[in-house]
């Protein structure tokens, strides 16, 4: 199980690092990037199973990286969580239609990333 | 002041500090700021809002709390204002101002990276001449903090 963690706040990928580690007891598998361009370096040089994105980042923001890979066959199918602090329902919307499987408002507690998660972990 | 606009940016920062750090911040009494006026803070994270207005939302803390709660949630203790300290202020004010979003659904606005302004006395350059902007002091069992919301034709004085 391969998770791709990508946040421009370094404290915010540890706390969804350390939540995830507590409910599923993974240990590795993490991947950690601070903007949508590393993002997209690590998925071109690793299977990843699952994505946890923020929106509102530097070079390359959540969103768009999102449209960027729903436009390429190889990253149609890859599970895509939107963590962010946008919380407005156009913003939500927006996302969906942009090609999220999910959206988080931030902040992240353990109840509300297990519920979005598992489905794709099980 | 409406105080309509500015009950969703309270009610983010409770969450954000109830979620984050465990601690109910209360809320005191809103006043305008005059700009320039000097203060008693520290290290202030501001983030920009654009697009049906045009504004700021800033956090200011002394660095005392900042570094506080930096402790509290990296679990070391931290006593100057580093990276992590920056790292956090920062992604604080940016919950703050995306989840008061929600409050505010009638206007469409996009908000912009957190910047970090440090330093005694240190001022804020809000984007907008003569905008009236609202403080909304905070106190904590930590200290006090004071939130300051700028946003042109929602926010006003009357």
């Amino acid at each position: 199980m391969k998770i791709l963690v990508v946040d421009d706040s370094r404290i915010m990928r540890s706390i969804v690092k350390n939540t995830m580690k507590t409910m599923y007891n993974i240990e590795d598998g993490f991947i950690e990037a601070s903007n949508g361009e590393e993002a997209y370096k690590a998925l071109e040089s690793m299977q990843v199973d699952l994505m946890l994105l923020d929106w509102n980042m530097p070079i390359l923001n959540g969103i768009d990286l999102v449209r960027k890979l729903r436009a390429m066959d190889k990253y149609k199918a890859l599970p895509i969580i939107m963590v962010t602090s946008e919380a407005a329902k156009y913003n939500v919307i927006e996302a969906v239609k942009a090609g999220v499987n999910d959206y988080l408002v931030k902040p992240v507690t353990e109840k509300n990333l297990y519920e979005k998660v598992k489905k794709y972990l099980e | 002041m409406d105080i309509k606009y500015i009950n969703p940016f309270i009610n983010s920062t409770t969450n954000v500090f109830e979620d984050f750090f465990k601690v109910s911040p209360v809320v005191q009494k809103p006043y305008i700021v005059r700009s320039n006026e000097d203060h008693e803070w520290d290290v202030s994270a501001i983030i920009g809002i654009a697009g049906e207005t045009r504004g700021a939302v800033v956090i200011s803390f002394t660095e005392d709390l900042a570094t506080l709660l930096t402790s509290k949630l990296v679990g070391r203790q931290i006593t100057t204002i580093d990276d992590d300290v920056v790292d956090t202020i920062g992604e604080i004010v940016n919950i703050i101002a995306g989840n008061a979003k929600k409050g505010l659904e009638e206007y469409r606005l996009m908000i912009s990276l957190p910047s970090i302004i440090k330093g005694k006395n240190h001022q804020i350059a809000w984007p907008v001449k003569n905008l009236p902007i609202v403080g909304i002091p905070f106190k904590t069992d930590f200290g006090p903090f004071t939130l300051s919301v700028g946003l042109e034709n929602i926010i006003t004085e009357g």
